[in-house]
């Protein structure tokens, strides 16, 4: 019986204080803490030179990277300061940007070259939940003059949301909603899950009435989309983004159910050169599910411009998935094309939150000027139209270039190749026998650039700079799209590197879809995506992508084309083998629009100096 | 020996479960709770659109087959009110019967619906109230930020108080007059009313009103109408009290009879005082006269009597003095507080049906 009472003893006296003192309140309080304390050093306040206006930003990475939005270093100019919780006040320069997306990346300084900053780890924000719980950090108010920031706790109020953009730009697609309190000067700065993950960048707020502070609605870029977009920053590019090109709107049924269907389609896009037509019903588009306009609208908001998909549509009973290429937005935004729901626009225009005074232009709109690189920043800053920062696009094409470069250095076989093997014809189904030939002809005192390719004693040839050639020929053969132009352009790469083109610049990450080498085809496209670092190269007539594997920069193929809005010829490299000390690819498989070019076996390599 | 382990073993059990309660309340998220109460809600698209009125608003499902109850706004007023379900389906509604007395009404799906997830409105209202620092969730489409099977946005925050909401003409205007939760969230932004309120397991406390600023101290109030709330309206005469739930019940059975026009506003009484002329946009209410035998009389009201407050509330002007006094009905008591020479006095009246008055021979 004594035991009994002592056990009751014990949980009577355990209620009262499990009350007043929940341990379980008082452990997620010290471990929040915990978690504060291990993120803080990394959240950066961020303002002009000189002082005046400013945002929040947040260091990703331990040689100062940090990511904040446009509308803060807008109006900064590119070497805007920073200081960090340490309470030293650094120098930094605007790496990337992205104006629709509202997102910027700069780089701090360090005092010492070498010198590491402390940063924060980039969480999945498809895993954030409306309920979670969140930190945000910033400098409301530009409250903090010893560069500590305020911390602020709430809920996710909704993830996947979509906000108008101000005009063109600032448009927050698949963004997340948090009561978490946001004010001015929280611009730019991190949204954190519990662990301490970055999962968004606060940017703007819904006001309407109650005038520029915290309403219980902040709406944070989620990291998501801007990893998409982190290749491009970091390649100081000024990012563009995707628009599909065709008008998608939702029709209703009896049921009460909604279909999204196409209504408008642009003849020079992808979408269309792919087989979509007007009254196709889009199903799925990147991989998700679409049943309304701003599902399409988040999913289509979160892609650089460029980028291939993957899109499912039906007509009539069939159901077909195709891969599609983004268009772009800033410069060909296509009148009329203004997406409509079937509901009103909306009235309360949620707001960016600008730093605090002065009050800050939308970029675009009024013409106050941003000051101009100044201090220890404009070194690493150099201006170039369609660019953030050239410098920057430099130092990552020279790193790639270099990191290639180990596979093999072509430098010195600069001279006729030949390539013998097999290939493989979508149209024949049987092997055959083949040569490529890259020549440089002499001609008395000039020599000019002769391509050839044999399949079966059947010959092609392509001088690719003949004056007054029909451009078709440069397409040859007719379904391959331009393969051997693209042998061309293969060889100048290799053997000439940044020389030979008259452009050669980083172009950022994008999807690449090799197909498969078995023969057999993947159930989906998105089994076959690769991501790849890109360079975009203009020689002559010809604009080129070349895709590098992210992790050891092998080329894994590049993409030929005349213009833009064609369909390119694909080249896609596998089967790396070592030839005199220098990898080359045993296996080349050609694709041209919607089909199958042909498979080649590169056997023997001839490579002159 | 044996039971005793057993209670033993069982008492430890209990404690373990305890902690790994709070625990698992501290930090939890709300995910299950705000999946389920989205289920429960619509969005609303009505009139609006102009003047800072947004054509869109949220509401609550009271009953399998589409009864929805939402506020008594300006976005019912049109023959195209389209409602917006969780799931993505939309349908036409009309309204059924409105009270503006709770500021409520409802509105029903104009289609056959079956089987929609609801709240049982009478089980709510039969629960005690909320108080004061207890956690609450707020969901509604605010800013149409959703359409469609886009999830309502959610916010947290607690009761500040359960306390009066007074409504005074010209000062501080509040559609709803009675008590009401208070909450720290700010929950009531455009498209908010209608919305609900409910506790950490979802269970529905209140409806979420209109956006209101208090004029005087420029503030934004974020309040909602309990599930219990009842107030006295006027019909075929009478003076009745309804409450949500009857007004729910009877508007879904066709039986619901809407209040007549206020009476209660705009009658006043009969109190006997007269004041000084009011000469200025501003002129302070100095009694003049008192009127013998009147309530003001009785009270003993003098003139030159300064009126400072009525039942607490600064009556700054006379023309605010007849404003607060519209309000009472005969048989109510006022206290007012009125500087007399030096000293601020407190006196009593108990107002009275206005006199008849003789007809001139």
């Amino acid at each position: 019986m004594k035991s009994l009472f002592a056990v009751l003893f014990v949980a009577v006296a355990a209620v009262p204080a499990t009350a007043q003192n929940p341990p379980g309140v008082l452990k997620s309080e010290s471990d929040r803490v915990a978690v504060i304390e291990r993120i803080k050093p990394a959240v950066v306040a961020i303002f002009a030179r000189g002082g005046g206006g400013g945002g929040t930003g947040v260091v990703i990475s331990d040689d100062g990277y940090a990511l904040t939005n446009f509308h803060v270093v807008n109006p900064t100019g590119p070497t805007p300061q920073c200081g960090l919780p340490d309470g030293i006040l650094y120098d930094a320069v605007v790496v990337g940007i992205d104006k629709v997306g509202d997102v910027a990346l700069i780089k701090l300084l360090p005092p010492k070259a070498g010198r590491k900053f402390p940063y924060v780890v980039l969480g999945d924000s498809d895993l954030v939940r409306e309920g979670d719980w969140s930190i945000a950090m910033g400098n409301p108010f530009l409250l903090a003059t010893d560069f500590t920031p305020t911390v602020t706790f709430g809920l996710v109020s909704g993830v996947h949301r979509y906000q108008y953009p101000a005009g063109l730009f600032l448009e927050y697609t698949d963004c997340i909603q948090i009561d978490t309190s946001i004010n001015p000067g929280n611009s730019g700065g991190p949204l954190f899950n519990m662990k301490g993950e970055l999962i968004g960048i606060n940017g703007r707020g819904s006001f309407d009435k109650r005038g520029r502070v915290n309403s219980g609605v902040g709406y944070a870029i989620s990291i998501n989309q801007i990893k998409n977009f982190l290749g491009h920053l970091r390649a100081g590019l000024a990012a563009d983004h995707a628009s599909l090109g065709a008008l998608v709107t939702t029709q209703t049924d009896a049921g009460g159910l909604g279909r999204m269907a196409i209504t408008q389609i642009l003849e020079e896009s992808d979408v269309a050169r792919r087989g979509l037509d007007y009254d196709d019903e889009l199903i799925s588009f990147a991989g998700r599910p679409i049943s309304s306009v701003n599902h399409y609208r988040n999913v289509l908001g979160i892609y650089p411009r460029g980028w291939r998909v993957p899109l499912e549509y039906r007509r009539e009973r069939t159901k077909k998935e195709v891969l599609v290429r983004l268009m772009g937005m800033q410069k060909k935004e296509f009148p009329g094309m203004q997406i409509d729901d079937s509901l009103p626009k909306p009235e309360p225009q949620p707001r960016p939150m600008p730093g605090d005074k002065p009050r800050l232009p939308l970029p675009g709109k009024g013409k106050g000027k941003a000051p101009g690189p100044k201090g220890p920043g404009a070194k690493l800053f150099e201006a170039k139209e369609g660019f953030a920062n050239y410098y920057f696009n430099r130092l990552e094409r020279d790193r790639l270039l270099a990191a290639f470069a180990k596979h093999g250095d072509f430098s010195g076989m600069a001279g006729d190749w030949s390539i013998d093997g097999f290939v493989r014809l979508k149209k024949l189904r049987t092997e055959s026998k083949t040569r490529i030939d890259i020549l440089e002809v002499k001609d008395g005192k000039s020599s000019r650039s002769l391509v050839k390719l044999n399949i079966d004693q059947f010959p092609y040839e392509l001088e690719p700079f003949k004056q007054n050639q029909d451009p078709v020929a440069l397409k040859m053969p007719e379904t391959s799209g331009g393969l051997l132009s693209a042998m061309y352009l293969y060889h100048r790469l290799l053997t000439q590197g940044v020389k030979g083109f008259t452009e050669i610049n980083h172009g950022g990450h994008e999807p690449f879809y090799p197909p498969p080498t078995d023969g057999k085809t993947p159930a989906r496209v998105a089994a076959r995506r690769v991501d790849a670092e890109v360079l975009n190269t203009r020689h002559g007539p010809f604009l080129t992508k070349w895709f590098f594997a992210l992790t050891d920069q092998k080329l894994l193929g590049f993409e030929v084309r005349l213009q833009d809005n064609e369909d390119p010829c694909e080249v896609y490299l596998a089967d790396y083998r070592p030839v005199e000390g220098r990898l080359l690819p045993r296996r080349m498989q050609v694709m041209y629009g919607d089909g199958h070019y042909g498979t080649f076996s590169l056997e023997r390599f001839n490579l002159a100096k | 020996m044996d039971m005793h382990k057993r209670i033993a073993r069982s008492a430890g059990a209990l404690l373990w479960v305890l902690t790994i309660g709070t625990i698992a309340l501290a930090q939890q998220p709300f995910t299950p709770v705000a999946v389920d109460v989205n289920k429960r809600l619509v969005k609303l698209f009505g009139a609006g659109g102009f003047k800072g009125l947004p054509s869109y608003g949220t509401g609550i499902l009271v009953s399998e087959k589409g009864d929805i109850l939402t506020c008594n706004n300006h976005i019912l007023s049109t023959s195209d009110l389209r409602v917006h379900l969780y799931d993505g389906r939309f349908y036409q509604a009309r309204v059924i019967a409105r009270e503006p007395e709770l500021d409520l009404a409802l509105v029903r799906i104009d289609s056959d619906v079956d089987f929609l997830p609801h709240y049982d409105l009478a089980k709510a209202a039969a629960q005690p109230l909320a108080e004061p620092g207890d956690w609450i969730l707020a969901f509604s489409n605010q800013f149409k930020i959703a359409t469609r099977d886009e999830p309502m946005s959610v916010q947290r925050g607690v009761i500040a108080a359960y306390a009066e909401l007074r409504g005074r003409r010209g000062i501080f205007e509040a559609p709803f007059s009675g008590e009401v939760y208070f909450v720290d969230a700010i929950a009531n932004n455009p498209g908010a009313a209608g919305g609900a309120i409910v506790n950490r397991r979802g269970e529905l406390l209140g409806i979420i009103g209109r956006e209101l600023k208090n004029t005087l101290s420029d503030t934004w109030i974020n309040y909602a109408v309990p599930v219990q709330a009842k107030v006295e309206i006027q019909r075929d005469e009478k003076l009745t009290t309804i409450d949500v739930v009857t007004f729910v019940k009877e508007a879904i059975a066709g039986s619901y009879k809407q209040s007549e026009k206020r009476a209660k506003i705009d009658r006043g009484a009969y109190h006997g005082i007269i004041l000084v002329p009011n000469a200025v946009a501003v002129t302070p209410p100095y009694v003049e006269e008192v009127i013998p035998d009147s309530p003001a009389a009785k009270a003993g009201l003098r003139p030159d009597d300064l009126i400072v407050y009525v039942d607490g509330e600064l009556a700054s002007s006379i023309k605010i003095f007849r404003e607060i006094m519209k309000q009472y009905g005969p048989g109510t008591d006022v206290k007012l507080d009125v500087q007399r020479a030096t000293r601020l006095v407190s006196v009593k009246l108990r107002l009275a049906e206005q006199p008849k008055v003789k007809a001139v021979p």
